[in-house]
């Protein structure tokens, strides 16, 4: 066995370019998310009523792009909320670093996983 | 015997909750308002993949005034997370220079911020286009 096969290697790189790609993700779209889907689109207002009915969802969630845009943005945000709720909880005490790494980036890793299974078993 | 006993300055439990960490906490527990919405969006998933009654029950709850509400105050910490988030954009980039001179971080901040609004108006402003 060589050397460095026998280095552990660090996994802080890779959630910190998850941590950044979220950030950046939801800082330029989240507050236009968060206004069409929560506030402008249920209520009605500027859009008509059948804007968030079943078949445009569905049409949507079938579509390689919407697929492509429901898989980033759900599980982007998990992991850049994941990285910055546990370095807080860890500075703060709050539980054992491996508790709080399950409760944070075990969360994100499960959503991440269950949405590609979700948007492969509603097709294409 | 001599055990070491070294000086641990104090530090109370809560200096997490008091100035100048204060800020720092703040700017980090936005992550919860980010990843909470990532999970209305996932909860919206969940319930097409389970057919059109669930999906109308996913309706219902984003109709609710306790979800309008919810997103109201989403919306106002993203847009907190969205002015934080460039105003430490400068100090985990690697230097600007343009012609030879360093970029000042306030510029890179003042122009980061206001393009991500435009991003996200012209989001806005696609969707209510497209959807007329």
């Amino acid at each position: 066995m060589s050397a460095h096969q026998n280095e552990k290697r660090s996994l802080s790189p890779l959630l910190w370019l998850l941590f950044g790609a979220g950030g950046m993700l939801s800082a330029l779209f989240g507050p236009a998310l968060i206004l069409i889907t929560g506030v402008l689109a249920p209520t009605g207002t500027g859009l008509p009523q059948d804007f968030l009915s079943y078949d445009h969802a569905l049409a949507l969630a079938r579509n390689p792009f919407g697929k492509l845009v429901a898989l980033g943005v759900i599980s982007l945000f998990f992991w850049h909320g994941a990285e910055r709720i546990f370095l807080t909880m860890k500075d703060m005490k709050a539980g054992p670093a491996k508790v709080l790494a399950i409760m944070t980036y075990g969360v994100a890793a499960v959503v991440t996983l269950a949405t590609f299974g979700l948007l492969l078993a509603i097709g294409f | 015997m001599n055990e070491r006993r070294p000086y641990h300055r104090p530090m109370p439990g809560n200096w997490w909750a008091r100035p100048p960490y204060r800020a720092y906490t703040a700017r980090e527990l936005s992550g919860v308002a980010v990843a909470a919405y990532g999970g209305v969006l996932f909860a919206g998933l969940v319930s097409l993949s389970r057919g059109p009654e669930s999906w109308d029950g996913y309706l219902q709850f984003l109709r609710s005034p306790t979800s309008l509400a919810l997103h109201v105050l989403l919306l106002a910490a993203m847009i907190f997370h969205v002015i934080t988030w460039f105003q430490t954009l400068p100090k985990t980039m690697p230097k600007m220079i343009v012609g030879g001179k360093h970029v000042p971080a306030k510029k890179i901040t003042r122009i980061a911020t206001l393009a991500a609004g435009v991003a996200s108006l012209v989001l806005v402003l696609v969707v209510l286009g497209v959807a007329r």
